[in-house]
């Protein structure tokens, strides 16, 4: 009745549920990091909006503060005629002598906006501008729609790809761990025959037996959390050495501690639940 | 029908305590298979009674029936005057635990020891460990295998498994004894050890009921023979008047 008389079913219910959780992590963990990449491309998504070249200064200001009460900005930096002329000189000191003479600067002023971080959509930039464009000290706004729509198309693709292959995952996942745990069941059906016949109540004979499921889900899938964690490492580790990615390889991140734990619970239930449908499966149709 | 007062409880005719088990005119299929047929049966406490008959003659299912393993298609059974019949399913177990059942293949649990085996019905009950152990000690002793208390039970020889088996049975003081071929898979010399257990067992005032094909265990027990044959009770001979 303990996990150690059972030692061979319980060591193979433990491996088999480390290993299909291996798969499924390995699928999420990749998602996740595929997620967070695109994340930080899309936190280089700009909008630059140009006010009118006659704005007073307190105007501007005002729009300025009027822009960054949207939600969805995440940031607003604003640039002066003065700072255009300057970053012109800056970055062009050749030319520089061109703009000799002219007085004011001929480069207008500019608010440049950074989105907020969620996944971006055609339609709510496209609303975002058609805001910006109505506010009457605004002269225009240019932003790079083809880039916003391509990546929009891949992340909606991206999104139904790991809604079907995690789905399947998920279910080859929960429908290998219950089997194990019902053929884990099986070899122990002699023991709960013996129990009934002495007059032990369902409660009585289930509680042990949840608690092996609770135990074989846990222990399974905290090996596949430490499988996951070392592969990644070594990951990590491999890209660093062979520089093959660059500056992207400080993007990748292990599971936060908070999925971590929601990975080891859902082990535990997965674990509970197989026992539970198994038993009360077989004890339905026994009196 | 059994007389309602047995069904009811009605206390203006208080139930007979000495009537351990009653069967009225229970009959009972497998899959449309006639297993028992019209079968009224009525034992006394104290009593030893021996089912006997050919293969498939219906003793098992009387006995299962008796232990609430099954229920009649048609009848009613009273065991110590509660309807077996109308038992609810949350009701088995504390119903089972009024009785002991000595089955032919034993059904101990190899990787535990004598003791421990033993032992298993006091847990259920939630005795506390003192008084399971005396109560243990006591049992095995009845056996006589309180040498053994602390040998794994697959290591057990059969004659040795089925003692240990009778004790886990009696362990509980139970005031029925229900066994399917308990000597079914033992040589004769061990047959008739276990038969002496159950008579000494049926001394002692349990009821006992029994099927079995062994007629050295009839002669030795010398009980009330109830003659099954495809699911008919042929005959009840020794019945108390």
């Amino acid at each position: 009745m303990s996990l150690r008389t059972h030692q061979a079913s319980t060591l193979i219910g433990i491996i088999t549920t480390a290993f299909t959780l291996t798969s499924f992590g390995t699928f999420l963990l990749l998602y996740h990091n595929v997620h967070n990449l695109i994340g930080r491309v899309q936190q280089n998504i700009q909008i630059i909006v140009y006010p009118k070249d006659d704005i007073q200064p307190q105007m501007l200001q005002d729009l300025k503060q009027v822009i960054q009460a949207d939600p969805a900005i995440e940031s607003l930096t604003l640039t002066s005629k003065k700072d255009a002329l300057n970053d012109f000189k800056h970055q062009f000191p050749d030319e520089a002598y061109l703009l000799e003479g002219l007085g004011e600067s001929p480069f207008p002023a500019s608010l440049v906006l950074n989105l907020a971080n969620t996944i971006p959509s055609t339609d709510r930039v496209s609303n975002l501008v058609n805001r910006l464009q109505q506010n009457p000290h605004v002269e225009r706004v240019r932003y790079n729609r083809d880039w916003i729509e391509r990546l929009t198309l891949i992340i909606t693709y991206m999104e139904i790809g790991a809604l079907i292959i995690g789905g399947v995952l998920a279910l080859a996942s929960i429908t290998i761990i219950a089997n194990t745990v019902q053929l884990a069941f099986y070899t122990r059906q002699e023991e709960i025959e013996i129990l009934r016949l002495i007059g032990g109540t369902n409660l009585f004979i289930s509680i042990p037996y949840m608690i092996e499921g609770a135990v074989i889900g846990g222990l399974g899938s905290g090996i596949a959390l430490s499988f996951l964690r070392g592969g990644f490492e070594l990951f990590q580790h491999k890209i660093h050495t062979l520089n093959v990615i660059g500056g992207f390889s400080s993007v990748f991140e292990f599971f936060p501690l908070s999925f971590s734990l929601l990975l080891i619970i859902g082990g535990i239930l997965l674990g509970c639940v197989g026992t539970f449908t198994s038993m009360y499966g077989w004890m339905r149709f026994r009196l | 029908m059994p007389p309602s007062h047995l069904l009811k409880g009605d206390p203006a005719h208080p139930p007979r305590v000495d009537r351990m088990i009653q069967l009225f005119h229970v009959t009972k299929y497998y899959e449309g298979c006639l297993a028992l047929s019209d079968i009224s049966v009525r034992i006394e406490k104290g009593e030893c009674v021996l089912l006997t008959g050919p293969s498939g003659a219906g003793k098992t299912t009387l006995l299962k029936l008796i232990f609430g393993s099954e229920h009649p298609d048609d009848g009613q059974i009273l065991v110590q005057n509660r309807n077996i019949a109308r038992l609810r399913r949350a009701d088995v177990p504390y119903h089972r635990r009024t009785m002991g059942f000595v089955l032919q293949d034993f059904k101990l649990l190899p990787h535990r020891n004598v003791f421990e085996n033993v032992a298993l019905p006091l847990i259920i009950r939630g005795l506390s460990s003192f008084e399971s152990r005396r109560k243990v000690i006591e049992a095995l002793r009845a056996v006589g295998m309180e040498h053994k208390q602390t040998t794994q039970a697959s290591v057990l020889s059969a004659g040795e498994q089925q003692r240990a088996c009778i004790a886990r049975a009696i362990v509980n003081s139970p005031i029925i004894l229900l066994a399917d071929e308990p000597t079914g898979n033992l040589d004769p010399h061990l047959t008739m050890e276990i038969a002496e257990l159950f008579k000494a067992i049926n001394a002692r005032g349990t009821t006992v009921m029994m099927a079995t094909h062994n007629q050295q265990v009839v002669e030795q027990l010398n009980g009330r023979i109830l003659r099954l044959d495809s699911g008919h009770l042929l005959s009840d001979q020794g019945a108390s008047a």
